[in-house]
């Protein structure tokens, strides 16, 4: 499972807050250290000036005692501020200079300097004193104890480092909380998302209480559960109408084959029986090849055997098929205007029939039906146009549907049961294309479009339905 | 003509035994893959009719064993026709294939289709009682008159005619006058029949087009039974 949001925001947050805190706390740092050390640094100067100033004034021996009095007064008892007086001549000296102090000195002259002396970091300056009197030129050192303020930029690095820590665990908790309240919105639309159940299929989850995007996600989510239910309204429907078209010939079957075993028959009389039997199986066997086809095409299987062909040639062929049957009607056809398109053969010829055949049945004596070929960019589209009743705009769309028919009352043909529209629409989805059907004027138009290249299919086929 | 049927159905491969040899084949039956495998091997049949779904060893299997050997025709049976499934027959080097359910005359006239390939040309005038038929100037007589004929009306009288004595189903007509290869929702061969039948026999005695129920029709002399 994948981390909820909720703590991957609180680690993103720590991180953050991590990042921010240890560069504050650095730039902190710095600006404590060099305001520390530019404060040592002025000290250390007065003293030395001031020191300066009296050895400047000394030119004799016997004041140089006084000097070094006044310097050890100066000296305060901790060593923390310590002075020395470093020259050629013993009588004016002052000090254990220590080997190193002398060192430094002489590596950099008048630079302030850091000087280890007993276990203790001192910031020392120096400066040179011109002769005067007895007294030769000398050199003057200055150092203050720079332990406190060691001690001090410890403390406060300590302090810095733990502030720091105990500031990304607060923004972390306050973060993890803080994500969790944001995200309560999507917990509670998970419970509300649990509690839709199949036996309600009109329940929705409710847009209002939900922040702006959520609603999106939840408007999508209602629409999938919109199309789940036509969808299941219409399987329920078609699972209805399947028995329905399946039992007649079964009830048919068993019913012949017990009266005709009921008692002695014939030889023909069982023969007839049979006759009839078959003719009934036969009706079952078209059922079911017709849906196992629709499923098929509903599962996805694309039409493969095209070849490239003209489609007003195809629609003659099976205009000329059904040459007696439009004459028996007493209806004739016009086909208008041609395209090439590339389609399997025997899935066109099928289509086209069924459309015909389907303009034929709701034709009156006489009238003209008129099939229009036409391309469009990648599309062809082949119209079917019969001069009929109007059919109501809630009919149009569901007409294409399995075994939906606009009378509602089921007439049991023998070669109709409701799937030819269906098989039509199949037949489009199988090219890429779909179908549409129109009424106005006394004229009504049923078609399919075909797509050229096979990957163009739409899923879902028409605006009518998935199936 | 010898046929071996691969199947394990008992049913199916009773009715296809009785039927096939009815219709004058010499049939052998083999219930296994591994059976059907060794009897095809064995005899040399005109024509095998191969199950897909079969134990031990499927069709497909049985076929590409066969094919290693033999190159005998066979129609392959299965109850799923998804095109995959065609394409994987034709290419394991089936000559035809056969959904389940399929009637028993369209399983007639592919076998005839398979063994008729490479036989000799047929003859261009056709008899059958007082009708006759010239296939050359598409023309055609009963009892000396000729019949004023369409010309799709001239090719289902040929097509009966060629096949006397056969049993043609609607499926097979339409496909083969029409050209129409699929399983059209129309009544469009009854009709066709009906009107060829009104010029064959209707002022004739004898009846020579028969309708058989749930089947199809048949062009033939008959005796002293009428067509019911």
């Amino acid at each position: 499972m994948k981390t909820s949001i909720a703590t991957r925001l609180a680690v993103m947050f720590a991180v953050a807050a991590l990042g921010v805190f240890s560069l504050v706390g650095v730039a902190l740092y710095r600006v404590l250290h060099r305001e520390l050390g530019r404060h040592q640094l002025s000290e250390v100067n007065t003293r030395l000036e001031y020191v300066g100033m009296m050895v400047g004034r000394n030119d004799n021996a016997v004041s140089w005692q006084n000097l070094r009095a006044k310097l050890d007064t100066l000296t305060p008892a901790d060593d923390s501020v310590r002075y020395w007086v470093l020259g050629p001549d013993p009588r004016f000296v002052y000090g254990d200079v220590p080997a190193e102090l002398r060192e430094r000195l002489g590596a950099q002259p008048g630079r302030p300097f850091v000087l280890e002396l007993e276990g203790r970091s001192m910031r020392a300056v120096s400066r040179s004193i011109p002769p005067k009197g007895a007294r030769p030129a000398v050199q003057i050192v200055t150092a203050l104890d720079s332990t406190r303020f060691c001690d001090t930029l410890d403390t406060f690095a300590g302090a810095l480092v733990v502030l720091c820590l105990a500031g990304v665990s607060l923004v972390t908790i306050l973060g993890h909380r803080i994500a969790k309240v944001g995200l309560a919105p999507l917990s509670s639309l998970s419970q509300e998302a649990q509690s839709l159940s199949p036996r309600d299929l009109s329940q929705r989850l409710r847009l209002s209480p939900l922040p702006r995007e959520l609603s999106d996600l939840v408007a999508s989510f209602n629409g999938a559960l919109d199309r789940l239910e036509r969808a299941y309204a219409q399987l329920e429907g078609f699972n209805a109408d399947v028995a329905h078209e399946l039992r007649t010939p079964l009830t048919n079957l068993i019913g012949q084959t017990q009266v005709a075993l009921a008692k002695e028959r014939t030889a023909t009389q069982l023969e007839e029986v049979l006759q009839s039997n078959l003719e009934e199986l036969d009706r079952l066997r078209k059922i079911v090849s017709d849906m196992l086809f629709l499923a098929r095409a509903d599962q996805g299987e694309t039409a493969l055997d095209r070849v490239q062909a003209s489609a007003a040639e195809e629609v003659s062929k099976t205009v000329e098929f059904l040459d007696v049957i439009l004459e028996e009607a007493g209806v004739s056809v016009r086909v208008e205007g041609d395209a090439h398109a590339s389609f399997e053969r025997s899935l066109f010829l099928r289509a086209a029939s069924n459309l015909l055949l389907n303009a034929v049945e709701h034709s009156e004596r006489g009238a003209e039906i008129v099939v229009a070929i036409a391309r469009r960019e990648s599309e062809m589209r082949i119209a079917v146009t019969n001069p009929g009743a109007p059919i109501p705009e809630q009919h149009l769309e569901r007409l294409f549907d399995r075994f939906y028919r606009a009378d509602g009352a089921r007439r049991n043909s023998r070669d109709n049961h409701g799937l030819g529209l269906s098989i039509v629409k199949a037949v489009a989805k199988m090219h890429g294309g779909t179908v549409f059907a129109t009424s106005a004027e006394g004229r009504n138009t049923f078609g399919f479009t075909l797509s050229d290249s096979p990957l163009a299919a739409t899923p879902g086929g028409s605006s009518s339905s998935p199936w | 003509m010898k046929l071996l049927i691969v199947e394990d159905e008992a049913k199916t491969a009773d009715y296809l035994h009785r039927g096939l040899n009815e219709q004058g084949y010499t049939v052998d039956v083999a219930r296994t893959g591994p059976d059907g495998h060794a009897l095809a091997l064995q005899h040399d049949y005109d024509v095998i009719v191969l199950d897909v779904m079969l134990p031990e060893m499927d069709g497909f299997a049985v076929l590409r064993a066969i094919r290693t050997r033999k190159q005998t025709p066979v129609i392959m049976l299965t109850a799923r026709d998804r095109v995959d499934d065609r394409v994987h027959g034709l290419r394991a080097g089936a000559d035809d294939y056969l959904a389940k359910p399929f009637s028993f005359l369209e399983l007639v006239a592919r076998l005839q289709a398979v063994t008729r390939r490479g036989r000799v040309q047929e003859s261009t005038q056709l008899h059958i009682g007082d009708l006759e038929i010239d296939l050359l100037s598409r023309k055609a007589y009963r009892a000396g008159n000729r019949l004023e004929l369409t010309a799709k009306e001239f090719a289902l009288l040929a097509l009966l005619a060629r096949r006397e004595g056969q049993i043609l189903s609607k499926t097979v007509i339409a496909e083969q006058v029409w050209d129409m290869s699929f399983d059209s929702d129309t009544n469009v061969v009854e009709v066709a029949i009906k009107r060829l039948r009104a010029k064959v026999d209707g002022p004739y005695e004898h009846k020579l087009l028969h309708t058989i129920r749930g089947m199809g029709y048949v062009l033939e002399m008959r005796g002293v039974r009428e067509a019911p």
